[in-house]
Protein backbone atom coordinates (compact mmCIF):
# COMPACT_ATOMS: atom_id res chain seq x y z
CA UNK A 1 0.00 0.00 0.00
CA UNK A 2 1.62 3.79 -1.10
CA UNK A 3 2.59 6.13 1.45
CA UNK A 4 -0.06 7.83 -0.84
CA UNK A 5 -2.80 6.06 0.02
CA UNK A 6 -2.43 5.78 3.37
CA UNK A 7 -2.39 9.18 3.86
CA UNK A 8 -5.42 10.23 1.95
CA UNK A 9 -7.30 7.05 4.11
CA UNK A 10 -6.01 8.33 7.48
CA UNK A 11 -7.04 12.17 6.12
CA UNK A 12 -9.79 10.69 5.37
CA UNK A 13 -10.62 9.52 8.42
CA UNK A 14 -10.16 12.71 10.15
CA UNK A 15 -12.26 14.41 7.53
CA UNK A 16 -14.97 11.95 7.84
CA UNK A 17 -15.08 12.37 11.61
CA UNK A 18 -15.27 16.33 11.58
CA UNK A 19 -18.11 16.11 9.33
CA UNK A 20 -20.07 14.55 11.97
CA UNK A 21 -19.68 16.94 14.76
CA UNK A 22 -17.92 20.19 12.49
CA UNK A 23 -16.42 20.88 15.88
CA UNK A 24 -12.99 22.01 15.12
CA UNK A 25 -14.40 23.65 11.60
CA UNK A 26 -16.96 25.59 13.76
CA UNK A 27 -14.16 26.77 16.30
CA UNK A 28 -11.88 28.19 13.27
CA UNK A 29 -14.37 29.98 11.31
CA UNK A 30 -15.79 31.39 14.25
CA UNK A 31 -12.57 32.14 15.49
CA UNK A 32 -11.39 33.88 12.47
CA UNK A 33 -14.97 35.88 12.03
CA UNK A 34 -14.07 37.16 15.85
CA UNK A 35 -10.53 38.48 14.74
CA UNK A 36 -12.00 39.65 11.36
CA UNK A 37 -14.42 41.98 13.80
CA UNK A 38 -11.90 43.11 16.54
CA UNK A 39 -9.48 44.20 13.08
CA UNK A 40 -12.08 46.11 11.61
CA UNK A 41 -12.45 48.09 14.76
CA UNK A 42 -9.58 48.66 15.67
CA UNK A 43 -7.41 49.75 12.20
CA UNK A 44 -10.23 50.44 9.88
CA UNK A 45 -9.15 54.26 10.34
CA UNK A 46 -5.86 53.49 9.21
CA UNK A 47 -4.73 54.91 6.36
CA UNK A 48 -3.70 53.19 3.62
CA UNK A 49 -0.45 53.36 3.46
CA UNK A 50 -0.38 51.94 7.18
CA UNK A 51 -3.07 49.59 6.19
CA UNK A 52 -0.41 48.03 3.61
CA UNK A 53 1.89 47.10 6.39
CA UNK A 54 -0.89 46.47 9.19
CA UNK A 55 -2.98 43.90 6.74
CA UNK A 56 -0.51 41.25 6.18
CA UNK A 57 -0.24 41.03 9.94
CA UNK A 58 -3.49 40.61 10.75
CA UNK A 59 -3.48 37.83 7.87
CA UNK A 60 -0.51 35.95 9.31
CA UNK A 61 -1.86 36.74 13.02
CA UNK A 62 -5.09 35.10 12.54
CA UNK A 63 -3.63 32.21 10.41
CA UNK A 64 -1.21 31.54 13.25
CA UNK A 65 -3.96 31.33 16.16
CA UNK A 66 -6.05 29.26 14.26
CA UNK A 67 -3.82 27.44 13.23
CA UNK A 68 -2.71 26.43 16.71
CA UNK A 69 -6.69 25.82 17.76
CA UNK A 70 -6.76 23.82 14.58
CA UNK A 71 -3.68 21.56 15.53
CA UNK A 72 -4.50 21.40 19.39
CA UNK A 73 -8.30 20.20 18.67
CA UNK A 74 -6.95 17.44 15.92
CA UNK A 75 -4.21 16.47 18.35
CA UNK A 76 -6.52 16.51 21.19
CA UNK A 77 -9.26 14.27 19.72
CA UNK A 78 -6.11 11.55 19.04
CA UNK A 79 -5.10 12.02 22.97
CA UNK A 80 -8.67 11.15 24.59
CA UNK A 81 -9.13 8.06 22.65
CA UNK A 82 -5.78 7.15 22.61
CA UNK A 83 -6.38 6.03 19.15
CA UNK A 84 -2.55 7.76 17.63
CA UNK A 85 -1.22 4.83 19.65
CA UNK A 86 -3.62 2.13 18.40
CA UNK A 87 -2.51 3.61 14.47
CA UNK A 88 1.80 3.06 15.27
CA UNK A 89 0.52 -0.67 15.68
CA UNK A 90 -0.51 -0.92 12.70
CA UNK A 91 1.25 -1.85 9.64
CA UNK A 92 1.25 1.39 8.59
CA UNK A 93 3.79 3.60 7.00
CA UNK A 94 4.22 6.37 10.74
CA UNK A 95 5.02 8.92 8.03
CA UNK A 96 1.45 8.65 6.57
CA UNK A 97 -0.11 9.54 9.93
CA UNK A 98 2.03 13.19 9.26
CA UNK A 99 0.91 13.38 5.79
CA UNK A 100 -3.07 12.61 6.86
CA UNK A 101 -2.52 15.24 9.74
CA UNK A 102 -0.94 17.77 7.55
CA UNK A 103 -3.41 17.65 5.12
CA UNK A 104 -6.08 18.61 7.35
CA UNK A 105 -4.30 20.76 9.13
CA UNK A 106 -3.81 22.27 6.02
CA UNK A 107 -7.35 22.21 4.63
CA UNK A 108 -8.61 23.98 7.99
CA UNK A 109 -5.97 26.55 7.86
CA UNK A 110 -5.81 27.31 4.38
CA UNK A 111 -9.89 27.53 4.38
CA UNK A 112 -10.35 29.97 7.41
CA UNK A 113 -7.50 32.29 5.08
CA UNK A 114 -9.68 31.86 1.86
CA UNK A 115 -12.45 33.38 4.26
CA UNK A 116 -9.84 35.68 5.51
CA UNK A 117 -8.50 37.46 2.61
CA UNK A 118 -11.57 38.74 0.81
CA UNK A 119 -13.03 40.07 3.76
CA UNK A 120 -9.53 41.96 4.58
CA UNK A 121 -10.11 43.29 1.06
CA UNK A 122 -14.01 44.38 1.55
CA UNK A 123 -12.63 46.45 5.21
CA UNK A 124 -9.10 47.83 4.07
CA UNK A 125 -9.22 49.33 0.75
CA UNK A 126 -4.97 48.51 0.83
CA UNK A 127 -5.74 44.63 0.59
CA UNK A 128 -7.99 44.93 -2.98
CA UNK A 129 -5.05 43.50 -4.32
CA UNK A 130 -6.12 39.99 -2.68
CA UNK A 131 -9.03 40.29 -5.10
CA UNK A 132 -7.35 42.00 -8.00
CA UNK A 133 -4.72 39.45 -8.34
CA UNK A 134 -6.60 36.05 -6.88
CA UNK A 135 -4.04 33.73 -8.29
CA UNK A 136 -1.12 34.90 -6.86
CA UNK A 137 -2.93 35.34 -3.30
CA UNK A 138 -4.10 32.08 -3.10
CA UNK A 139 -0.54 30.83 -4.11
CA UNK A 140 0.83 32.85 -1.39
CA UNK A 141 -1.74 31.81 1.16
CA UNK A 142 -1.12 27.97 -0.01
CA UNK A 143 2.47 28.03 0.52
CA UNK A 144 2.79 30.18 3.89
CA UNK A 145 -0.02 27.73 5.46
CA UNK A 146 1.99 24.85 4.29
CA UNK A 147 5.20 26.47 5.73
CA UNK A 148 3.12 26.89 9.36
CA UNK A 149 1.36 23.87 9.53
CA UNK A 150 4.49 21.39 8.42
CA UNK A 151 6.34 22.23 11.74
CA UNK A 152 3.16 22.57 13.32
CA UNK A 153 2.26 19.19 12.88
CA UNK A 154 5.30 17.89 14.22
CA UNK A 155 5.30 19.05 17.34
CA UNK A 156 1.63 18.69 17.70
CA UNK A 157 2.24 15.59 17.08
CA UNK A 158 5.22 15.10 19.48
CA UNK A 159 3.06 16.53 22.23
CA UNK A 160 0.23 14.50 21.76
CA UNK A 161 1.95 11.29 22.59
CA UNK A 162 4.24 12.75 25.34
CA UNK A 163 3.38 13.94 28.64
CA UNK A 164 3.01 17.46 27.46
CA UNK A 165 0.31 19.61 27.81
CA UNK A 166 -1.43 21.51 25.21
CA UNK A 167 0.06 24.55 26.32
CA UNK A 168 3.50 23.74 25.41
CA UNK A 169 2.23 23.33 21.84
CA UNK A 170 1.67 27.41 21.81
CA UNK A 171 5.31 27.84 23.81
CA UNK A 172 6.67 25.14 21.43
CA UNK A 173 4.84 26.48 17.93
CA UNK A 174 5.15 30.21 17.79
CA UNK A 175 8.49 30.74 18.18
CA UNK A 176 9.38 27.58 15.48
CA UNK A 177 7.12 28.82 13.10
CA UNK A 178 7.73 32.30 13.52
CA UNK A 179 10.94 32.45 10.57
CA UNK A 180 7.96 30.90 7.82
CA UNK A 181 5.48 33.31 9.25
CA UNK A 182 7.72 36.38 8.82
CA UNK A 183 8.59 35.24 5.42
CA UNK A 184 4.69 34.87 4.32
CA UNK A 185 4.08 38.49 6.24
CA UNK A 186 6.85 39.63 3.89
CA UNK A 187 5.99 37.84 0.90
CA UNK A 188 2.54 39.85 1.51
CA UNK A 189 3.64 43.27 1.94
CA UNK A 190 5.11 42.58 -1.55
CA UNK A 191 2.26 41.64 -2.53
CA UNK A 192 -0.22 44.12 -1.81
CA UNK A 193 2.60 46.83 -2.55
CA UNK A 194 2.84 45.19 -6.13
CA UNK A 195 6.72 44.59 -5.22
CA UNK A 196 8.30 43.03 -8.43
CA UNK A 197 10.38 40.44 -6.54
CA UNK A 198 6.70 38.79 -5.33
CA UNK A 199 7.44 36.05 -7.91
CA UNK A 200 11.24 35.16 -5.96
CA UNK A 201 9.25 35.54 -2.77
CA UNK A 202 7.02 32.63 -3.93
CA UNK A 203 10.00 30.92 -5.10
CA UNK A 204 11.79 30.85 -2.02
CA UNK A 205 8.64 30.19 0.05
CA UNK A 206 7.94 27.19 -1.65
CA UNK A 207 11.37 26.14 -1.35
CA UNK A 208 11.19 26.96 2.06
CA UNK A 209 8.32 24.86 2.21
CA UNK A 210 9.86 21.92 0.65
CA UNK A 211 12.70 22.01 2.74
CA UNK A 212 10.43 22.02 6.07
CA UNK A 213 8.31 19.29 4.53
CA UNK A 214 11.22 17.28 3.86
CA UNK A 215 13.00 17.27 7.41
CA UNK A 216 9.14 17.29 9.21
CA UNK A 217 8.42 13.82 7.89
CA UNK A 218 11.91 12.56 8.70
CA UNK A 219 11.91 13.66 12.20
CA UNK A 220 8.24 12.50 12.58
CA UNK A 221 8.87 8.64 13.90
CA UNK A 222 11.59 9.75 16.35
CA UNK A 223 9.63 12.58 17.61
CA UNK A 224 6.60 10.41 17.93
CA UNK A 225 8.18 7.75 19.71
CA UNK A 226 11.87 8.15 20.80
CA UNK A 227 14.50 5.79 20.46
CA UNK A 228 13.73 2.78 19.29
CA UNK A 229 14.61 -0.85 20.38
CA UNK A 230 18.11 -2.03 19.24
CA UNK A 231 19.67 -5.61 19.61
CA UNK A 232 22.12 -6.12 22.15
CA UNK A 233 25.54 -8.11 20.72
CA UNK A 234 25.95 -10.23 23.95
CA UNK A 235 23.45 -11.14 26.95
CA UNK A 236 24.32 -9.10 29.91
CA UNK A 237 25.69 -10.60 32.97
CA UNK A 238 24.48 -11.54 35.56
CA UNK A 239 26.02 -10.48 38.96
CA UNK A 240 26.18 -13.03 42.00
CA UNK A 241 23.88 -12.47 44.49
CA UNK A 242 25.08 -11.65 48.02
CA UNK A 243 23.90 -14.78 50.72
CA UNK B 1 14.69 -24.38 14.63
CA UNK B 2 11.42 -22.86 14.77
CA UNK B 3 11.32 -18.75 14.84
CA UNK B 4 9.17 -18.11 18.09
CA UNK B 5 7.05 -15.01 17.74
CA UNK B 6 7.97 -13.41 20.44
CA UNK B 7 11.40 -13.01 22.47
CA UNK B 8 12.23 -10.68 24.89
CA UNK B 9 15.97 -10.80 26.02
CA UNK B 10 17.49 -9.39 29.14
CA UNK B 11 15.24 -6.32 28.69
CA UNK B 12 15.46 -3.44 30.95
CA UNK B 13 13.22 -0.14 31.03
CA UNK B 14 13.83 2.73 33.72
CA UNK B 15 12.00 6.08 33.49
CA UNK B 16 14.79 8.14 35.08
CA UNK B 17 15.84 6.99 38.18
CA UNK B 18 12.51 4.41 38.53
CA UNK B 19 13.66 1.25 37.04
CA UNK B 20 10.49 -0.43 35.98
CA UNK B 21 11.96 -3.38 34.34
CA UNK B 22 15.11 -5.53 35.11
CA UNK B 23 16.49 -8.17 32.73
CA UNK B 24 13.01 -9.67 31.51
CA UNK B 25 13.55 -12.96 29.31
CA UNK B 26 10.13 -14.06 28.24
CA UNK B 27 9.51 -15.92 25.47
CA UNK B 28 6.16 -16.58 23.56
CA UNK B 29 5.68 -19.71 21.00
CA UNK B 30 3.64 -20.42 18.10
CA UNK B 31 0.34 -21.81 19.32
CA UNK B 32 0.44 -20.73 23.24
CA UNK B 33 -1.13 -18.23 25.50
CA UNK B 34 0.78 -16.85 27.87
CA UNK B 35 -0.82 -14.64 31.12
CA UNK B 36 1.96 -11.70 32.17
CA UNK B 37 0.54 -11.34 36.17
CA UNK B 38 2.13 -8.87 39.07
CA UNK B 39 0.63 -5.79 41.38
CA UNK B 40 -0.89 -2.27 39.82
CA UNK B 41 2.25 -0.85 38.58
CA UNK B 42 5.12 -3.28 38.29
CA UNK B 43 5.28 -2.79 34.65
CA UNK B 44 3.04 -5.01 32.82
CA UNK B 45 1.82 -2.44 30.33
CA UNK B 46 5.24 -1.03 29.75
CA UNK B 47 6.25 -4.57 28.76
CA UNK B 48 3.48 -5.09 26.96
CA UNK B 49 4.04 -1.51 25.20
CA UNK B 50 8.03 -2.66 24.63
CA UNK B 51 6.33 -5.52 22.68
CA UNK B 52 4.00 -3.74 20.94
CA UNK B 53 6.70 -1.00 19.44
CA UNK B 54 5.30 1.49 21.54
CA UNK B 55 7.95 2.52 23.64
CA UNK B 56 11.81 1.77 23.53
CA UNK B 57 13.82 -0.43 25.94
CA UNK B 58 16.39 1.25 27.78
CA UNK B 59 18.40 -1.78 27.22
CA UNK B 60 17.84 -5.73 25.98
CA UNK B 61 16.22 -7.03 22.40
CA UNK B 62 12.69 -7.72 21.67
CA UNK B 63 12.27 -9.37 18.42
CA UNK B 64 9.22 -10.45 16.19
CA UNK B 65 9.44 -13.90 14.32
CA UNK B 66 12.19 -12.98 12.62
CA UNK B 67 12.21 -9.43 12.60
CA UNK B 68 14.69 -7.51 14.83
CA UNK B 69 12.37 -4.30 13.91
CA UNK B 70 8.89 -3.94 14.40
CA UNK B 71 8.90 -2.62 10.58
CA UNK B 72 5.68 -2.43 8.31
CA UNK B 73 5.62 -6.37 7.35
CA UNK B 74 6.58 -6.63 10.92
CA UNK B 75 3.45 -4.86 12.81
CA UNK B 76 0.85 -6.71 9.90
CA UNK B 77 1.69 -9.75 11.58
CA UNK B 78 0.81 -8.45 14.91
CA UNK B 79 -2.20 -7.14 16.84
CA UNK B 80 -2.14 -5.29 20.22
CA UNK B 81 -5.35 -4.56 22.84
CA UNK B 82 -4.60 -1.56 24.95
CA UNK B 83 -6.11 -1.23 28.02
CA UNK B 84 -8.04 1.59 26.32
CA UNK B 85 -9.93 0.63 23.40
CA UNK B 86 -8.46 2.93 21.66
CA UNK B 87 -11.80 2.97 18.73
CA UNK B 88 -12.80 5.85 17.03
CA UNK B 89 -16.15 7.26 19.04
CA UNK B 90 -17.69 8.88 15.96
CA UNK B 91 -17.00 5.48 13.45
CA UNK B 92 -19.80 2.89 13.78
CA UNK B 93 -18.09 -0.30 14.20
CA UNK B 94 -18.27 -1.17 11.01
CA UNK B 95 -16.55 1.69 10.08
CA UNK B 96 -13.65 1.04 12.63
CA UNK B 97 -12.92 -2.12 11.18
CA UNK B 98 -13.22 -0.78 7.69
CA UNK B 99 -10.59 1.67 8.60
CA UNK B 100 -8.27 -0.79 9.31
CA UNK B 101 -8.60 -3.15 6.62
CA UNK B 102 -8.47 -0.77 4.09
CA UNK B 103 -4.80 0.64 6.16
CA UNK B 104 -3.63 -3.12 5.50
CA UNK B 105 -4.49 -3.10 2.11
CA UNK B 106 -7.05 -6.28 2.75
CA UNK B 107 -8.96 -6.07 -0.63
CA UNK B 108 -12.75 -7.25 -0.44
CA UNK B 109 -12.87 -7.07 3.41
CA UNK B 110 -16.37 -6.49 4.13
CA UNK B 111 -17.73 -9.87 4.22
CA UNK B 112 -14.59 -10.53 6.73
CA UNK B 113 -15.62 -7.55 8.94
CA UNK B 114 -19.16 -8.57 9.33
CA UNK B 115 -18.12 -12.28 10.51
CA UNK B 116 -15.74 -10.64 13.16
CA UNK B 117 -18.46 -8.07 13.96
CA UNK B 118 -20.69 -11.37 14.95
CA UNK B 119 -18.06 -13.32 16.04
CA UNK B 120 -17.82 -10.89 19.21
CA UNK B 121 -21.69 -9.97 19.55
CA UNK B 122 -21.38 -6.95 17.98
CA UNK B 123 -23.96 -7.82 14.58
CA UNK B 124 -27.01 -5.87 16.61
CA UNK B 125 -24.58 -2.63 16.88
CA UNK B 126 -22.58 -2.32 13.92
CA UNK B 127 -23.57 0.19 12.12
CA UNK B 128 -23.82 2.60 15.37
CA UNK B 129 -21.39 5.28 16.51
CA UNK B 130 -18.90 3.63 18.70
CA UNK B 131 -18.96 6.29 21.17
CA UNK B 132 -22.69 5.07 22.07
CA UNK B 133 -20.99 2.07 23.15
CA UNK B 134 -20.55 0.93 26.39
CA UNK B 135 -17.10 -0.37 27.58
CA UNK B 136 -17.72 -3.54 27.25
CA UNK B 137 -19.13 -3.78 23.71
CA UNK B 138 -16.01 -0.88 22.99
CA UNK B 139 -13.78 -3.90 24.33
CA UNK B 140 -15.04 -6.27 22.25
CA UNK B 141 -14.80 -4.01 18.95
CA UNK B 142 -11.21 -3.34 20.22
CA UNK B 143 -10.51 -7.55 19.92
CA UNK B 144 -12.28 -7.87 16.71
CA UNK B 145 -10.02 -5.02 15.10
CA UNK B 146 -7.27 -7.30 16.66
CA UNK B 147 -8.35 -9.94 14.81
CA UNK B 148 -9.04 -8.21 11.46
CA UNK B 149 -6.03 -9.57 10.35
CA UNK B 150 -5.39 -13.18 11.68
CA UNK B 151 -2.49 -11.91 13.78
CA UNK B 152 0.49 -14.51 14.45
CA UNK B 153 1.03 -12.52 17.76
CA UNK B 154 -1.59 -10.80 20.18
CA UNK B 155 -0.53 -8.72 22.89
CA UNK B 156 -3.56 -7.83 25.01
CA UNK B 157 -3.65 -5.57 28.22
CA UNK B 158 -6.48 -6.31 30.56
CA UNK B 159 -8.69 -7.84 27.65
CA UNK B 160 -11.16 -9.04 30.92
CA UNK B 161 -11.61 -5.69 31.63
CA UNK B 162 -15.11 -4.37 31.22
CA UNK B 163 -16.63 -7.83 29.85
CA UNK B 164 -19.83 -8.85 31.66
CA UNK B 165 -20.19 -12.99 32.33
CA UNK B 166 -21.35 -13.34 28.78
CA UNK B 167 -18.48 -11.59 26.77
CA UNK B 168 -15.84 -13.29 29.31
CA UNK B 169 -16.95 -16.50 28.07
CA UNK B 170 -16.52 -15.17 24.66
CA UNK B 171 -13.55 -13.55 24.39
CA UNK B 172 -12.21 -17.00 26.19
CA UNK B 173 -13.56 -19.12 22.94
CA UNK B 174 -11.87 -16.71 20.64
CA UNK B 175 -8.37 -16.54 22.17
CA UNK B 176 -8.88 -20.62 22.53
CA UNK B 177 -9.71 -20.50 18.60
CA UNK B 178 -6.43 -17.83 17.90
CA UNK B 179 -4.47 -20.40 20.07
CA UNK B 180 -5.63 -23.62 18.03
CA UNK B 181 -5.09 -21.19 14.70
CA UNK B 182 -1.54 -21.06 15.70
CA UNK B 183 -1.50 -17.42 16.82
CA UNK B 184 0.97 -16.84 19.92
CA UNK B 185 -0.72 -14.70 22.56
CA UNK B 186 0.33 -12.97 25.79
CA UNK B 187 -1.87 -10.94 28.04
CA UNK B 188 -2.01 -9.16 31.35
CA UNK B 189 -4.95 -9.41 33.56
CA UNK B 190 -6.13 -9.61 37.08
CA UNK B 191 -8.62 -12.19 36.62
CA UNK B 192 -7.17 -15.25 37.75
CA UNK B 193 -9.89 -17.70 36.82
CA UNK B 194 -10.07 -16.10 33.15
CA UNK B 195 -7.05 -16.66 33.14
CA UNK B 196 -6.71 -20.01 34.48
CA UNK B 197 -9.43 -20.94 32.07
CA UNK B 198 -7.20 -19.81 28.84
CA UNK B 199 -3.58 -19.65 29.38
CA UNK B 200 -1.01 -22.24 28.99
CA UNK B 201 1.58 -20.68 31.12
CA UNK B 202 1.52 -17.75 33.77
CA UNK B 203 4.20 -15.73 34.80
CA UNK B 204 4.59 -13.63 37.87
CA UNK B 205 6.25 -10.03 37.41
CA UNK B 206 7.65 -8.54 40.84
CA UNK B 207 10.48 -5.92 41.38
CA UNK B 208 10.65 -5.47 37.43
CA UNK B 209 11.70 -9.26 37.01
CA UNK B 210 10.12 -12.01 36.25
CA UNK B 211 10.07 -14.36 39.34
CA UNK B 212 7.24 -17.60 39.42
CA UNK B 213 5.95 -18.83 36.66
CA UNK B 214 3.11 -21.98 36.42
CA UNK B 215 2.82 -23.97 33.88
CA UNK B 216 -0.12 -25.89 32.79
CA UNK B 217 0.46 -29.87 32.75
CA UNK B 218 -0.97 -31.79 30.46
CA UNK B 219 -4.99 -32.34 31.44
CA UNK B 220 -4.56 -30.32 34.75
CA UNK B 221 -8.01 -28.49 35.69
CA UNK B 222 -9.14 -25.35 35.28
CA UNK B 223 -9.65 -24.97 39.04
CA UNK B 224 -6.12 -26.71 40.19
CA UNK B 225 -4.51 -24.24 37.65
CA UNK B 226 -6.17 -20.97 38.92
CA UNK B 227 -4.93 -22.55 42.73
CA UNK B 228 -1.29 -22.41 40.96
CA UNK B 229 -1.42 -19.08 40.19
CA UNK B 230 -2.46 -17.96 43.30
CA UNK B 231 0.00 -18.98 45.11
CA UNK B 232 2.83 -17.68 42.58
CA UNK B 233 5.31 -16.57 44.80
CA UNK B 234 9.02 -15.04 44.71
CA UNK B 235 12.03 -16.71 45.99
CA UNK B 236 14.28 -13.54 46.55
CA UNK B 237 16.92 -15.56 48.29
CA UNK B 238 18.23 -16.75 44.64
CA UNK B 239 17.87 -15.15 41.25
CA UNK B 240 15.67 -18.45 39.99
CA UNK B 241 12.36 -18.29 38.89
CA UNK B 242 10.17 -20.37 41.21
CA UNK B 243 8.49 -22.98 39.59
CA UNK B 244 5.40 -23.99 41.16
CA UNK B 245 4.82 -27.93 40.26
CA UNK B 246 0.97 -29.36 40.39
CA UNK B 247 -0.32 -31.20 43.21
CA UNK B 248 0.40 -34.59 43.40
Amino acid sequence: MSLVRQSWLLAKNDLVQELRDLEMVMTAAFFTLVVLVMFALSFAALPAADQTLAVPGMLWLAIAFVGALTLTRIFDREREADTLRAVLTWPVDRVAIYFGKLGVTLLVVTGCGALLMPALALLFPAAEVFLERPLESATLLVLGCVAYCAVGTLFAAGLATASGKNVLLSVILYPLTSPALIFALVATRALLEGHPALTTYLGQLAALDAMLVALASWLFEPVLLGNVVKPVRSAPRRRPMKE
Amino acid sequence: MAIVPLQLQGLSKRFGRLVVLRGIELTVDAGEIVALLGANGCGKTTLLSIAAGLAPASTGACTWGDAADLDIEARRRLAFVAHSTQIYARLSARENLRLVAALRGDVGADPNIDRLIARVGLADAADRAAGMFSRGMQQRLAIARALLGAPELLLLDEPFTALDFAGRTLLGRLLLEERSRGAAILLTSHDLDAVAEVSDRAVLLADGRITAQASREGSESVVSFAERIRRLGTDTRTNAVQELAPHA
